[in-house]
């Protein structure tokens, strides 16, 4: 079963924590410094999201397929909860397939270490948000739909 | 300890024979098509190798539809497209690299077009982004650093946007690697040079780095042998057949080692020296190796001493950190020699780099890939002493 059952659900999650790394200045800067337009494409449950950093603030767009990205990285929504746990290897997830990376690749690669402060970031946010049940370092109990 | 995760992917065949590349048969036989397109360089058309080739292909009553001889210095987006139109006009069911990296790099990327059709960058710039396999690639490498004839990345330079496209995908290995020392004979001392430091940084990085796995290293610490005896000797002497071959094998089995194993810091301040001042690949990956390595001392030297063997250094009775350190001054040791011959540059400042430009590479190599696969933490800050160590 994955852990988010609904796209709904997955999107006030992921877009929330999108939106916080937006307001911190550590991860923001060098986000917004890369001028990337990134557009994530999720399955099971399916949810699209683009994070635009080409302006002078970060904008978190749900449902955006209409911009034209510079990146695109396509995998499942499991994938993308535990990516931000820092708990995926990324080599193993290129080389299976199960993320699917369209775009210059050195620029995305280059965020990597921008972004290193969030794995630390989204445990934090999930438990302070109620969404404790997510937290996969914690004991994790899938929640059935309602 | 075991890694986590590994995948070791190669199905690339390789071949290795002085003079094999004029006797290509036995292996176009067993891909079974009769029609070849050539991408090569003008550098390697004028010394004669792509006609030697050619010859060795018709004598054995294959059919070469065309050549593209106009690969430059980095293998560019225009070049591609380019070289794809020729191919595909051509009638082509295969394609025959001759080259160094940029050479390979365009035929690989050259085969998505020429294989799929479709608009390159749109539909295939990332990472594992093709779904089926593409058509024969056979490489034949004129210098022996890249790896390129061995490893899944193409990378392009797109001049109108002045970024580096990569390609990294599984049906991007070639069919078939050529290496035949007779193919890498006319390569001048400095590039000898400068291209062996480069496959002797891509063992070294890949057997420390972070992604390293039991069969990664079998490579990189073979490769590391080979380069390391061979290299000053191929570069004294390019007719020595023996140390070219030995210098070709150390290359591919680096390049396969690399590809499965990533690269760490050493490239990130070559990738950032490189985008700032221009500065050849292998040059700059030559100036850092051994600086990148004592950055990365605390967390490496035990697996650093294990290359106390190969790299020819007396390791009994010596404790690991003891060897780590032999092996760094060991690395000192064949630049020098290098230098001596008049091959290598040894510091920055020999390359023209300016000592206020160094606050600059510091902050592109933390920002760059590679720092993810580091084995200690890139900052700015502790990386920078090592840079200017460098100059």
């Amino acid at each position: 079963m994955p852990y988010f059952q609904t796209s709904e659900k997955f999107e006030e999650v992921l877009g929330g924590f999108f939106k916080l790394m937006g307001e911190t200045p550590v991860i923001a800067d060098k986000l917004l410094k890369s001028k990337l337009i990134i557009r994530f494409r999720y399955t099971d449950p399916d949810l699209v999201m683009v994070i635009d950093c080409s302006g002078d603030k970060i904008d978190v767009r749900p449902n955006d397929t209409d911009t034209k990205a510079i990146v695109e990285m396509s995998m499942s929504s499991d994938i993308a909860h535990k990516f931000w746990f820092g708990k995926i290897n990324l080599t193993k997830a290129l080389t299976r397939r199960e993320m699917i990376a369209k775009g210059p690749i050195p620029k995305v690669l280059k965020l990597l270490p921008a972004i290193k402060p969030s794995y630390n970031m989204y445990p934090k946010y999930l438990d302070e948000n109620g969404y404790e049940q997510y937290n996969i370092l914690k004991a994790y109990k899938p929640v059935a739909p309602a | 300890m075991l890694p986590e995760f590994f995948e070791f992917h190669n199905p690339t065949k390789v071949v290795y024979e002085t003079g094999v590349a004029t006797d290509l048969k036995p292996e176009l036989d067993i891909i079974g098509i009769e029609k070849y397109f050539i991408v090569s360089d003008k550098p390697i058309a004028d010394l004669g190798l792509v006609r030697k080739v050619e010859d060795g292909l018709v004598e054995s009553g294959f059919i070469v539809t065309g050549k593209y001889t106009e690969v430059t210095q980095d293998a560019d987006l225009e070049g591609v497209k380019r070289c794809a139109g020729q191919i595909k006009a051509s009638g082509a069911q295969g394609i025959i690299a001759i080259g160094g990296g940029s050479v390979i790099d365009t035929a690989k990327a050259a085969n998505i077009l020429f294989s799929k059709g479709g608009d390159l960058v749109e539909d295939y710039s990332g990472a594992q982004t093709l779904t089926s396999r593409l058509n024969p690639l056979i490489v034949i490498p004129t210098t022996a650093g890249t790896g390129s004839e061995v490893t899944m990345v193409s990378m392009v330079y797109d001049r109108d946007n002045k970024e580096k496209l990569a390609f990294v995908d599984k049906y991007l290995l070639p069919d078939v690697a050529v290496l035949d020392p007779e193919m890498t004979l006319s390569l001048p001392p400095k590039l000898t040079a400068s291209t062996g430091m480069d496959a002797l940084t891509h063992s070294m990085e890949a057997f420390v780095g972070t992604a390293a796995s039991p069969i990664s290293d079998a490579f990189a610490y073979c490769a590391i042998e080979l380069i390391i005896k061979n290299l000053v000797a191929a570069v004294q002497n390019g007719d020595d057949v023996e140390a070219r071959g030995a210098m070709l094998i150390g290359s591919c089995m680096a390049g396969i080692s690399f590809t499965h194993s990533m690269v760490g810091c050493v490239h990130g301040m070559a990738h950032a020296t490189g985008a700032l001042y221009r500065v050849p690949h292998g040059v700059a990956n030559g100036i850092y190796l051994p600086y990148g390595l004592e950055y990365n001392f605390e967390e490496i030297y035990e697996k650093l001493a294990k290359l106390a063997s190969p790299m020819g250094i007396d390791a009994s009775g010596k404790d690991d950190k003891f060897l780590a350190r032999a092996v760094i001054e060991k690395v000192f040791e064949v630049r020098k020699e290098l230098n001596k011959l008049d091959a290598l540059p040894l510091r920055l400042r020999d390359i023209g780099i300016p000592k206020d430009g160094l606050e600059a590479i510091a902050e592109g190599a933390i920002n760059d890939g590679t720092s993810f696969y580091n084995p200690r933490e890139m900052e700015e800050e502790t990386l920078l002493p090592y840079i200017q160590k460098a100059y």
